[in-house]
């Protein structure tokens, strides 16, 4: 992958032009988020095809999970997720606690408001990523204190 | 050996940050005033250096010092311009006032999407690492010499 600062200056530029674009009013956060969102799910629907063109086949949804949470973390952001937590019955919790993506911005709860803005389109890299491996899922993200924050997966049993 | 403040200005002579450590006397003029004296003296005098050299001149105007202080001046080919005071017992210290814009600046607050470019950095983040950095600089000492 190429440098760093270029996708993180890109980024935070989509982040603000999808917000400027937006009129003013209230429900228009939701609907940025989702736009972002969605951004992030083709772009992580074509991602994992890359990653995974020369991969063996998973064996079940937690060895999914766990090639997300190390090589495709990796390649995306230099780092692996730093912990994952689950209830064996379709949820999943990742917490990175240096979110490549967040460390610029403030260390502990300076901005904490704008911090979901800038999650949205990592949550979509999720969503997109599992749904290309067969997987159903709803990912949404939260933060307590920067650069930590937790993503949960629900995986959708069909 | 201590230093005694810091001014970041930006290409427009907007003051994006100030902060001091030990500053025993106040220049007697609001903070808005003084920040537009100190980048009004500063491109002056850069002018000056420019054109009064007698020889080619390699980097340009990197400090004064006057009986009591010394002022460095480190600026980035994009403008930004980074000056801090120091005691006298200080020599160059282009590489600190360089890792500065380097590393804190540069990280820290262009990389900030919530730092708009041309205002005073409101980042705390950026205040902190900066202060934490001066205080850990060889020449800083808690008391002032």
């Amino acid at each position: 992958m190429a440098d760093e600062a270029l996708f993180l200056l890109l980024h935070n530029e989509m982040v603000s032009g999808v917000y400027q674009a937006a009129e003013q009013g209230e429900g228009e956060n939701g609907r940025c988020i989702t736009k972002l969102e969605n951004m992030g799910f083709r772009v992580g629907q074509g991602l994992i095809e890359r990653f995974t063109k020369d991969t063996a086949r998973f064996k079940d949804e937690l060895d999914i999970m766990k090639f997300v949470c190390k090589d495709f973390w990796t390649t995306v952001f230099k780092k692996q997720i730093d912990n994952l937590r689950t209830n064996h019955q379709g949820i999943y919790v990742l917490q990175d606690n240096k979110f490549r993506l967040l460390t610029q911005m403030s260390a502990g709860k300076q901005y904490l408001e704008h911090a979901s803005k800038y999650l949205a389109f990592t949550c979509g890299l999720i969503r997109g990523g599992l749904s290309n491996l067969g997987i159903k899922s709803i990912v949404t993200a939260e933060v307590s204190s920067m650069p930590a924050c937790k993503f949960q997966v629900m995986i959708q049993k069909l | 050996m201590t230093v005694h403040n810091l001014y970041l200005f930006d290409r427009n002579g907007v003051c994006l940050h100030y902060s001091e450590w030990h500053r025993k006397k106040q220049a007697g003029i609001p903070k808005e005033e003084e920040y537009k004296l100190m980048y009004g003296m500063l491109f002056s005098i850069r002018s000056f250096v420019s054109k009064m050299s007698p020889l080619d001149m390699k980097d340009g105007f990197l400090s004064f010092q006057t009986s009591r202080y010394k002022l460095h001046y480190y600026e980035t080919p994009t403008g930004i311009k980074v000056v801090m005071n120091t005691d006298l017992g200080v020599g160059p210290i282009r590489d600190v006032l360089h890792h500065i814009y380097s590393a804190l600046y540069v990280e820290l607050v262009v990389k900030n999407p919530l730092c708009p470019l041309g205002q005073t950095v409101q980042s705390e983040l950026f205040r902190s690492r900066l202060d934490s950095y001066i205080r850990s600089l060889p020449f800083f000492s808690a008391r002032a010499g």
